[in-house]
Formats: structure tokens, C-alpha cells, sequence
């Protein structure tokens, strides 16, 4: 069977760069695992777990949102930011979360704004949960 | 004749100084390296976002978004001014200041434009201060690797304050890297953005039909504030890489200047390390001759 080449790229470094069999990225509107052979796509990816499937093991990621580009084969995600699980600060997303408050006379595009930001922590400690 | 002593003192405190700068230059040189690697991997996600911005137009999807647009009327303005944390670096600081000194009257008395000025790195702190100009927001986190996620929480500010109204453009006054040779102080209105890299192509050669999730139109929503943030963190690697350019260059300048002197005061030590001495076999040789006689 063909592999893909999956790789993640952030504005800082490219965090992971190979073969697997299977991704499984987190789509806007939910979960969507991409084989081999998958037709050419762009998505849009919202704060959630990445896992990648390479040989017997899976390696999970955390990623902050972004793209998710499939050409060819070759899946490249790009994300403003990558993270291992078990690397994410706890604390930090729960300031975030009591901090950030949505006010009633907020501009629309301000609500998006910050529940952008929301649901940013609210994944990483999904994950981190989920991981620990 | 200067004194011979004082002439070595000199010189060898000039090594000394010589030593220190020809080791700043060795380190601006070790992060120069560093800087720049990581501007290439930031080169490398731009590269991607082109090219999915590009995948859209061809789709045939009409780029616009309240970021890209002009406001009607502008009334506040926020400037950036990025400097360095440190000094020794020659000119770097001071023309990016200059700059935004000079940007800051055009918008201020030529434009009746509000503006605040927001700055990074100590050198500009200090030398808006000095020049009078009240600055907002200071930063120092930055040093010779910014992260992004500092920028993109600097980045996530200036959106809030755009979407909300308190500014309706963002100048940012950085050192543009254009080669290891050649960098140049630059203003650069990131807000609103203005066009999109790649948007230029319309059509060309709509080679892969590529299937959009969930639509093109949502994907435009979350390329163009990312591209507003990926630009502005390469400002920060440009400047961060420019400013070890510069250190480097200042301090190579530097470390020749002192060995042009240290030749020259060993020349002048030299003489009158030998006069003195001349004027001594004088004196014994005039002794001598005052016993014989």
C-alpha cells in the first residue's frame, strides 16, 4: 500500500516530517481520518488532537487550528502552533479561560475573536486531559 | 616625546578592548546564524499559506474580508516601532527610529491622524523618550529569536483593537533584511493587509481541483488573519536577523579600528621607547666625557 508522507509545519519549525499510514486531523466541523490516496483537499482544521498513525504507533499532537492541505499523497498541516500532549500548560489555558470574558455589546467580529481563543484552551485541556 | 609607559598602557588596554569586540562579533555572528535558520523555516509556512491563498483564487473565489479593506475614514493609527534590546550595533537603531519619528509627524500633523506608538526593545524606549514621543505599549521579551507565540499574542491585541475600532491601521517601522549586505529601515502598513501574496494569479493553472472543508469561504476567514500574523512575525525575525547583521558589522569595524591603532601606537611607543634610550647613552656618554676632561 502507498504511504502517505504527512508533515506539520508551524512559523517556527517544520515539528514532524514523514511516512505514515494514517492521519486523523481535526476538521472544522469535527474529526476526519485521511488515508492513502485521498483526494486533493484543503481544510480548515480548529484547535484539537492530531494523531498520526505510523506503523504500531500512534503519535498524538496538539494543534492550534490552521490548514490542512492533501496533494498527491502528502498531507501537510500548517498550524500556528504544534505541541506533544503532555507539553501543554494546564494552568495557562485555565487563566485563559476565566479571563476572557464575552461581554453583550462585543462586535461580532470581536466574539469571534475570543471564543477563537476559547476554544483554544478549551482543547488544550481536552487533550491534556485526554493524554494524562 | 610622550611618555613610553603611558603610550604601553595605552596599547594594551586597547587589546583588551580589541579581544572584547572581536568576541561579540564572533557571537552576533553564531546568532546571526541561528536568526536566519529560523527565518527560513518561517519562509517556509508563508510559502504554504501563498500557496493555499493562491489554491483559492484559482477556485475562482473573490478575495475580500473586513481586514483587507480600507477603512472610509482613518482616525487612529498605532505605529510599531521594533529596535533592538541592546546597542553596539552602529546605525540599526537609530534609523529605525528616525523612521518613526518621521512617520509618526506625517501622521500626526500632516494627517490629523491619532496615533499611538507602541515600541519593542530598550534602545527605542529610551530613544523615544528621548526624542519627547509618548509611547503606549513598550515590549523588551523580544530578543535574537522571537517566539511566535509572543508575536501572536501582540498580533491577536492589535486585531482586537482594529475589529473594535480603536485603530484603523497598523504601521509597523522594522529592519528589513534584503541580503547579508544590504538592510534597510522600512515602514510597512500591515493593517488592512491590502492584497494577499498569491492572490495575483487568478486562474493560470487550476491544475488540482482541490475539495475545500467546509468551504472556501470559511478557509479565506482563517488565511487572512493568519497572514496578517505570519507577517508580522517575519517583521520580528527581519529585525532580529538585521540586528546581528549589524553588530556584527559594527563590531568587525570596531575590532579593525583598534587594531589600526594599537599599529600606530606602537609606532609612536616604539620612538620614544628609542629616543629615550638615545637620550640616555647622551647623558652617559656626556659623563664620560665631562671625567675625562
Amino acid at each position: 500500500m502507498s504511504k502517505l508522507h504527512v508533515s506539520i509545519v508551524t512559523p517556527e519549525s517544520t515539528t514532524f516530517d514523514r511516512e505514515a499510514e494514517m492521519v486523523v486531523v481535526p476538521l472544522f466541523d469535527g474529526e476526519a481520518g485521511i488515508l492513502a490516496g485521498h483526494a486533493a483537499m484543503i481544510g480548515r482544521l480548529a484547535p484539537g488532537e492530531l494523531r498520526v498513525t505510523a506503523g504500531n504507533e500512534t503519535i498524538r499532537f496538539y494543534v492550534d487550528g490552521g490548514f490542512v492541505q492533501v496533494l498527491n499523497n502528502r498531507v501537510s498541516v500548517i498550524t500556528g502552533r504544534s505541541e506533544f500532549p503532555n507539553k501543554i500548560d494546564v494552568a495557562a489555558a485555565h487563566k485563559i479561560l476565566d479571563d476572557v470574558k464575552i461581554n453583550a455589546d462585543d462586535k461580532f467580529e470581536m466574539v469571534e475573536l475570543k471564543n477563537r481563543t476559547l476554544a483554544q484552551a478549551r482543547a488544550q485541556l481536552r487533550v491534556a486531559q485526554k493524554n494524562s | 616625546m610622550a611618555n613610553a609607559r603611558k603610550l604601553d598602557k595605552r596599547r594594551k588596554s586597547i587589546r583588551n578592548i580589541r579581544k572584547i569586540t572581536r568576541t561579540m562579533e564572533l557571537i552576533a555572528t553564531a546568532r546571526f546564524k541561528k536568526a536566519m535558520e529560523r527565518a527560513a523555516a518561517a519562509t517556509d509556512y508563508t510559502r504554504r499559506i501563498t500557496e493555499i491563498v493562491s489554491d483559492l483564487a484559482a477556485a475562482g473565489l473573490e478575495v475580500s474580508h473586513p481586514l483587507l479593506e480600507p477603512r472610509a475614514e482613518t482616525k487612529n493609527a498605532a505605529l510599531l516601532v521594533l529596535t533592538a534590546n541592546r546597542g553596539l550595533c552602529g546605525g540599526y537603531n537609530g534609523n529605525a527610529l528616525r523612521l518613526a519619528a518621521q512617520r509618526r509627524t506625517e501622521l500626526v500633523d500632516q494627517q490629523q491622524i491619532n496615533t499611538i506608538v507602541d515600541v519593542s526593545g530598550k534602545r527605542g524606549i529610551s530613544g523615544l523618550k528621548f526624542r519627547k514621543i509618548p509611547v503606549e505599549q513598550t515590549f523588551t521579551q523580544f530578543d535574537d529569536q522571537p517566539k511566535y507565540e509572543q508575536v501572536e499574542s501582540i498580533a491577536n491585541a492589535y486585531l482586537e483593537k482594529y475589529v473594535a475600532g480603536e485603530i484603523d491601521r497598523l504601521d509597523v517601522v522594522y529592519t528589513r533584511f534584503v541580503s547579508v549586505s544590504r538592510q534597510e529601515a522600512v515602514v510597512e502598513t500591515l493593517l488592512p493587509l491590502g492584497k494577499l501574496a498569491g492572490d495575483a494569479k487568478p486562474g493560470g493553472e487550476a491544475a488540482t481541483m482541490y475539495e475545500f472543508l467546509p468551504s472556501a469561504a470559511s478557509i479565506l476567514e482563517e488565511v487572512v488573519p493568519t497572514s496578517f500574523k505570519v507577517k508580522l512575525f517575519k517583521c520580528f525575525l527581519d529585525a532580529a536577523v538585521s540586528e546581528q547583521i549589524a553588530r556584527m558589522v559594527a563590531m568587525k569595524n570596531a575590532t579593525k579600528s583598534a587594531s589600526d591603532m594599537i599599529k600606530s601606537l606602537s609606532l609612536t611607543y616604539n620612538r620614544a621607547r628609542q629616543s629615550q634610550i638615545t637620550g640616555e647613552i647622551m647623558e652617559v656618554i656626556g659623563g664620560v666625557e665631562a671625567l675625562k676632561g
